[in-house]
């Protein structure tokens, strides 16, 4: 499939200031001649195999619209479709048309799709516009109320101009689309059969009917969830497998054990503190990149002590990131500078580090903010700390003695994950550290978490101008604009350290060698739709 | 002896009644709940308000209980919140046959092996043998029983690759393949117990060797080995069932570990998953399982007494 960058070709288009007619003609004849035939049954394949992956974390649901986790998209992206998939060819992240052939713009509000022909979901019924307007109103105002109902919050209204074309229309121009689409946990842009959804209702998640390439077919609870090949998927010649399990599993070692003793053939993903044994072990090949991710030191702004910009200052230039890197991450993960990931091409800056822009160690500047804090004496502060995350509790043990140097004692408690979750989500915490995983946009790593009102903005840090630089980059289409934008915004987020950033993580799978075709792609992903098995 | 079941059956009920209402405050009062936790990071007050309605969760406690209890008893279990998972196929029919099947299988291990190895050290008292299976035993009963689970993992599965390395197939299914990977899960469990009867049968027997009856066999001139066998090792039955219907708690609990090293979907791993994702009601559902797993167990001990021991037996 020939690789487009759709942003980029409409942000491209939008610009030029054409006429809606012409814009409608010359990016539709672009897409039309790129997207690939969709004759289906004509190259049938032939499956086989039977591929067993551990699946570490917890899998909540298999509703698309519902999921919290990545580790169930994992799942999920086997079952269903979008309108349009995310793809990677190794260097730069693109979103390519799925269950749309075409993508055009009308104008810079009205987005149409034009959808395969002949494509049926597993229980039979026919994908078509009804289909996937009544998935998006699903997402939008369905009830009970998607978590991801914000991601379509701006669309107007839907128009099915016939069995296979649909059009979108936005209450303003909206930049996020694609991301909001495929973007996060949140697969607000996937397909799932209306008639499945009206037959099973609020149990759709344990009997998802998509298109994809995997049919459901069981799902046993701490044991395993399985999935069989869909001979109709509409990709000519694909899947390969038979056959797929994902087995449940609670103890990465032993997931581990079972890969080197060929009892799985795969993990969904790798905890880092067995990264080393993986590498020392032959019969298994890692995948993995620093993907759109950054992890941080949050502080309680609301509160003191950490409503004193000063102190907050103090904290984000005394962590040592080099030592958290190492200490805490392995030596795997990558200095952090700002919020803004590698994997999002179009706005990261690949010279950040000696741009001058953002936060890192400088004890001296530490101790001189320090000196400018409201609160001279020692300051006891509550670190909350939980079994949870990529390295758990490493963090807040390698953070505390550095903030030790700059007179601030953290108190550190270990609590339990739910527990963590809920005084977090109260902000009842001084200190906490935290990851936001698996962005594809800066709007995403950005707006959600550190708007003044914002549902995610546990530190409770609040400006205003960083808000109206978040939404005017929503409505601009043009990344050079979007992303001068998004610089000033973290700008401000960095000087007023409303958090301490501190790294990029790489996310890992591992696969035995007897696996051949896996498509890595920096979104957590683990499509198994070309996977085959020796 | 029928009324005397029956008593204590109706105690039973009074007793699980309190367990029920225990386990259902205790979680309630635990901080955390399972909205937050389903909903991951990504969510607004609408949805949580709209999932809390859609579960219940905003009934007070009382409605919640009697909601809950009067569905229980009619076989009514409920549906996972998060996963909406059928909790009495997940508990009753998923979940807990694994966990009868580990802990059989351990209790057969200790059975088998310990109670041999007592034998023969209250027969050997005082030789090397004697101090050998006493240091094994201290071993046994010290060393954690996941410690011992990876290092077998490691050994046999990885190593030499002679067992699995996780895994459940049900012995209904499939007898021996079921039994194939139970073997490691189940000695891992099993450690303790079989030091535990090793030294308990050590003690019994030799206490029971030195009864006037077993002197009598003696000087009957029976064969040594009917001695201690038919004689001696039938008397200590009954401290024996006693103290593993006590220690069946212990059994359970150390399915937990058991069942989270070898991914055995069973009980314990059930229990762990549900109280960190706050579901209740899988919870109680467990609770309620293992309470009257351990009720009903120590209720057939009682009522396994008079076949174990003749002068029990009621006189008519």
């Amino acid at each position: 499939m020939t690789k487009i960058d759709h942003k980029k070709a409409l942000a491209d288009r939008l610009s030029a200031r054409f006429g809606r007619r012409a814009v409608l003609k010359g990016l539709g004849a672009g897409i039309v001649t790129a997207a690939t035939g969709s004759v289906p049954s004509l190259a049938r394949a032939q499956q086989s195999g039977h591929i067993k992956i551990a699946s570490i974390k917890v899998i909540d649901t298999l509703d698309p619209h519902f999921t919290g986790f990545l580790s169930s998209i994992q799942i999920i992206n086997n079952i269903h479709n979008g309108l349009l998939k995310i793809a990677y060819d190794g260097e730069n992240v693109t979103f390519e048309p799925d269950l749309a052939e075409t993508w055009d713009l009308e104008d810079d509000k009205t987005h149409v799709f034009k959808l395969r022909d002949g494509v049926k979901f597993h229980d039979g019924t026919p994908c078509d516009a009804e289909a996937v307007k009544f998935s998006l109103l699903r997402v939008k105002e369905g009830k009970p109320k998607s978590p991801h109902a914000w991601k379509l919050a701006l669309l107007d209204r839907i128009e099915v101009v016939n069995p296979l074309t649909v059009r979108l229309i936005f209450s303003q121009p909206y930049a996020f689309l694609p991301v909001a689409l495929n973007g996060s946990t949140g697969r607000a842009g996937t397909i799932v059969s209306p008639a499945a959804v009206q037959k099973y209702g609020t149990d759709y998640g344990r009997n998802p009917v998509g298109t994809g390439p995997f049919k459901f077919v069981s799902w046993k609870e701490n044991d395993s969830i399985e999935l069989e090949a869909n001979p109709d998927y509409f990709e000519p010649g694909l899947p390969k497998l038979e056959r797929a399990t994902f087995v449940l599993m609670n103890e990465a070692s032993t997931a581990l054990a079972a890969l080197m003793s060929g009892q799985i053939d795969g993990m969904t993903d790798c905890p880092m503190q067995l990264v080393n044994q993986i590498e020392a072990f032959p019969n298994a090949t890692l995948y993995g990149e620093i993907e759109g991710n950054y992890t941080f030191v949050g502080m309680n702004c609301k509160r003191s002590p950490f409503d004193d910009i000063n102190l907050r200052r103090a904290v984000a230039w005394a962590l040592d990131r080099d030592t958290i890197v190492k200490q805490a991450y392995f030596g795997r993960a990558q200095l952090a500078y700002t919020p803004i990931s590698p994997p999002m091409t179009d706005f990261f800056d690949p010279n950040i580090a000696t741009s001058g822009r953002g936060q890192w160690y400088d004890l001296d500047k530490a101790k001189a903010f320090r000196a400018k804090a409201a609160n001279q004496g020692e300051i006891e502060a509550v670190y909350m700390m939980a079994e949870r995350g990529p390295v758990g509790t490493r963090i807040a043990q390698t953070v505390a003695p550095m903030l030790a140097k700059i007179g601030i004692k953290a108190k550190l408690e270990l609590v339990e994950p739910a527990t963590w979750v809920k005084r977090r989500n109260g902000s009842d915490f001084d200190f906490y550290d935290f990851e936001w995983v698996a962005d594809l946009d800066p709007d995403e790593t950005l707006y959600p978490e550190f708007k003044s009102d914002g549902a995610w903005n546990f530190g409770g840090w609040v400006n205003t101008d960083f808000d109206d630089l978040c939404a005017q980059a929503q409505v601009e289409l043009d990344p050079a604009a979007r992303r001068a934008l998004y610089y000033k915004a973290e700008d401000l987020l960095m000087d007023e350290a409303g958090i301490a950033v501190m790294a990029h993580m790489p996310i890992y799978k591992v696969f035995s060698n007897k696996v051949k075709g896996f498509k890595y792609i920096p979104a957590d992903l683990v499509n198994l739709h070309s996977v085959s098995l020796d | 002896m029928l009324l005397q079941a029956l008593g204590k059956i109706a105690q039973t009920l009074v007793v699980l009644f309190f367990v029920s209402v225990a386990s259902f405050g205790l979680l309630k009062l635990a901080p955390g709940d399972p909205i937050q936790i389903m909903l991951g990071s990504e969510y607004s007050q609408e949805s949580y308000d709209s999932l809390k309605t859609e579960l219940g969760l905003d009934q007070p406690f009382l409605v919640q209980y009697a909601d809950w209890a009067v569905r229980f008893v009619q076989g009514d279990w409920g549906t996972s919140y998060v996963a909406r998972a059928e909790i009495f196929t997940y508990a009753f029919k998923e979940a807990l046959p694994v966990t009868l099947t580990l802990a059989s299988f351990s209790l057969a291990f200790a059975i088998l092996i310990g109670v041999p190895l007592g034998v023969l050290s209250a027969v050997k008292k005082d030789t090397i043998f004697d101090a050998g299976s006493a240091v094994l035993a201290l071993t046994g009963t010290a060393f954690p029983s996941f410690l011992l689970g990876i290092l077998l993992i490691w050994f046999f599965a990885v190593k030499l690759q002679l067992f699995p390395v996780m895994g459940y197939v049900s012995p209904w299914e499939n007898f021996w393949l079921g039994i194939y990977h139970m073997i490691l899960p189940g000695l891992t469990l099993s450690t303790y117990f079989i030091a535990m009867i090793t030294r308990l049968t050590r003690a019994t027997l030799i206490e029971v060797m030195e009864q006037p009856y077993i002197t009598a066999a003696r000087a009957r001139g029976e064969p040594s080995w009917r001695v201690v066998w038919v004689h001696g090792v039938r008397n200590i039955a009954m401290p024996l069932v006693t103290i593993l219907g006590l220690q069946l708690g212990v059994l359970l609990q150390g399915t937990v570990l058991t069942e989270t090293v070898f991914n055995l979907p069973g009980i314990g791993q059930m229990l762990t998953s549900a109280v960190l994702g706050r579901e209740y009601l899988v919870v109680q559902a467990g609770v309620m399982m293992t309470a009257a797993l351990f009720i009903g167990v120590n209720l057939l001990v009682d009522l396994s007494y008079p076949f174990l021991d003749p002068r029990l037996r009621a006189r008519k």
